[in-house]
C-alpha cells in the first residue's frame, strides 16, 4: 500500500512556479530523504502534502484516497474541510522553526491536539503524552514553557507533540536548520529512533550524513523537479546527474 | 469641605462615570473581537461590514454618537411612527460609549492577532485542528498580554471621555462638580475632580501592570 502518492504535483506562486511536475510514492514504513537547494521546492511540497499551500495542478492521494485534486488553481474534487483536517492529522509535521505553542507547558503542547481535535480523555492524552516525552528525553521537562528550552529541547517536544495525533506519516521540513550545531544530534538521535520503529518519514534535510545513514531513498530536487533519486549509495555517493553531483559537492 | 449632599453627590457621579466606562470595556472587548474577526476574515461581507463599522464609529466625534443615540433616534422614530418615545440616558450613554470602544478595541485586537507569528496557525492546522480551534485555544491566548497595555490605555480614555455625557442630561463626575463650583463660586470642587480621576486612573495603571506581569509568565 503507498501511504503518499503524488501524481503530477506543480505549484505556482503567482508567476513563479516552485513546483514543476513532481511523482512520487512512498510506501508504508519507508524513509525518505529529500535534498535540495534553497528555493528547489523541496519544503512546498511537503506543505502542500497536508494543504498548508494548495496544489495548482495535480492530485494527492493519502492511503490511496483522493484527498486533493486541481488542475489551473481550480479545485476538481469538492473539499469537506472536516475531511481535510482528519487527513491532515494523519500526517505529523515538524517544522523547521519549531512552532511550539509558547503559552502552554510542554505537556499541553503535546495534549492539546489529542484533547479538542480527537476529543480524548484527560487523563489518557496525559498518559500518552508522559510516554511520548520520555520516548524523546524529556519527560522531567513536562511542566516548563517552550522559552525555557534549549533549541533542540524545542525541537524534541514537537516531535513528540506531532506523534500524539497517531500519525500515519511523519514529515519533517528541515527540522535542524534552526538549531545550534551542538543540538543537531539530539534531534537527528530522536528521528533514527522513530525510523527504527518503522515509522512512515519524508524529511527535507541538509544533513547528508543522517540521509545517507537512515534513508531508504533519497530524492534530490532542482528547479522544482525531482532530478534524480534512488537508495543512498546511488544518490549520494555515485549521483549520475550533473546537478546532483555539483550539488553534493557544494555542501560537502 | 463638603457637606453630606455634596459628598454624596460626588459618590453618585463617580458611579455614573465608572459604570459607563466598565459597561463600555466589558462590551467593547466582546464586540471587538467579533469585529476584529471580521476584519481578519476571507469573507468580503464580514470584511467590508466590520471595515465600515470602525471607519464610522473612530471617524465620528463620540459627541456626535452620543446625541444621534439620545436625540436623533427618538425624533427618527416620530417621523416614522407617530408615536413618541424617549431614550433612558443611561442607557443611551451605555450603548454609545460601548459601541464606540468596540472600534477602538478592533482594532486593537486585530493588531494584536496579526503580530502572532503565523507558524503557530501553521502549527495547529497541521495537528488537525480547525480555524475555530486554533484561534480560540492558540492563536487569542496568545493576544492576552499584548493586549493588557493598549486595553488599559482605553480604559483610562473612556473613563475620561465620560465627561461628554453631561450633555444627554446625566450628572457624572465632572458635571456633579462643576455644578457645585458654579453655585458656590468655588474652585476647590475642580480639584476634588481632579483627585478622584487620578485616584482611578492610578488604580487601573497598577492593576493592568499587574496583570501584564502575569500574563506574561510563560515568556523568559
Amino acid at each position: 500500500m503507498s501511504m503518499v502518492k503524488l501524481v503530477n504535483i506543480r505549484k505556482s506562486f503567482g508567476d513563479l512556479e516552485v513546483l514543476k511536475g513532481v511523482n512520487l510514492e512512498v510506501s508504508q514504513g519507508e524513509v525518505v530523504c529529500i535534498i535540495g537547494a534553497s528555493g528547489s521546492g523541496k519544503s512546498t511540497l511537503l506543505r502542500c502534502l497536508n494543504q498548508l499551500e494548495r496544489i495548482s495542478d495535480g492530485e494527492i492521494y493519502i492511503e490511496d484516497v483522493l484527498s486533493d485534486k486541481r488542475a489551473n488553481n481550480k479545485d476538481l474534487m469538492k473539499i469537506d474541510p472536516v475531511t481535510v483536517q482528519s487527513l491532515c492529522a494523519d500526517l505529523g509535521m515538524v517544522f523547521q522553526s519549531f512552532n511550539l505553542f509558547p503559552h502552554l507547558t510542554v505537556i499541553d503542547n503535546v495534549t492539546i491536539a489529542p484533547l479538542i481535535v480527537k476529543k480524548i480523555d484527560k487523563k489518557i492524552a496525559e498518559t500518552r503524552a508522559l510516554d511520548l516525552l520520555s520516548m524523546v528525553g524529556l519527560s522531567e521537562k513536562k511542566d516548563e514553557y517552550p522559552s525555557r528550552l534549549s533549541g533542540g529541547q524545542q525541537q524534541r517536544v514537537a516531535i513528540a507533540r506531532a506523534l500524539a495525533m497517531d500519525p500515519k506519516i511523519m514529515m519533517f521540513d528541515e527540522p535542524t536548520s534552526a538549531l545550534d550545531p551542538e543540538l543537531v544530534g539530539e534531534v537527528l538521535a530522536t528521528m533514527r529512533q522513530l525510523a527504527e520503529k518503522g515509522m512512515t518519514m519524508l524529511i527535507v534535510t541538509h544533513e547528508i550524513g543522517f540521509a545517507r545513514e537512515v534513508a531508504d531513498r533519497v530524492i534530490f530536487m532542482d528547479a522544482g523537479v525531482i532530478c534524480e533519486e534512488g537508495s543512498p549509495e546511488e544518490v549520494l555517493l555515485n549521483p549520475k546527474e550533473e546537478r546532483t553531483k555539483s550539488f553534493l559537492n557544494k555542501i560537502l | 469641605m463638603l457637606n453630606e449632599i455634596q459628598l454624596w453627590a460626588i459618590v453618585n457621579g463617580t458611579i455614573v462615570t465608572l459604570e459607563i466606562a466598565i459597561v463600555a470595556i466589558i462590551f467593547g472587548a466582546i464586540f471587538g473581537v467579533v469585529v476584529a474577526l471580521g476584519r481578519l476574515s476571507k469573507s468580503k461581507v464580514a470584511n467590508t461590514l466590520s471595515w465600515f463599522y470602525i471607519w464610522f464609529f473612530r471617524g465620528t466625534p463620540m459627541l456626535l454618537q452620543l446625541f444621534i443615540i439620545y436625540y436623533a433616534i427618538p425624533i427618527i422614530y416620530l417621523d416614522a411612527t407617530g408615536s413618541t418615545f424617549t431614550v433612558n440616558p443611561m442607557i443611551a450613554a451605555f450603548v454609545a460609549f460601548s459601541l464606540n470602544a468596540t472600534a477602538y478595541l478592533a482594532e486593537i485586537i486585530r493588531a494584536a492577532i496579526e503580530s502572532i507569528d503565523g507558524g503557530q496557525m501553521e502549527a495547529s492546522k497541521a495537528l488537525g485542528m480547525s480555524y475555530r480551534q486554533a484561534m480560540t485555544k492558540i492563536i487569542i491566548p496568545q493576544t492576552y498580554k499584548r493586549l493588557v497595555a493598549p486595553m488599559g490605555n482605553e480604559l483610562i480614555m473612556l473613563l475620561k471621555d465620560t465627561s461628554l455625557v453631561s450633555t444627554i442630561a446625566l450628572f457624572d463626575l465632572l458635571r456633579t462638580t462643576k455644578t457645585m463650583a458654579s453655585a458656590t463660586g468655588s474652585w476647590i470642587y475642580y480639584i476634588y475632580a481632579a483627585a478622584i480621576y487620578l485616584f482611578l486612573t492610578t488604580i487601573i495603571q497598577v492593576v493592568f501592570d499587574k496583570m501584564e506581569k502575569k500574563l506574561g509568565i510563560y515568556e523568559r
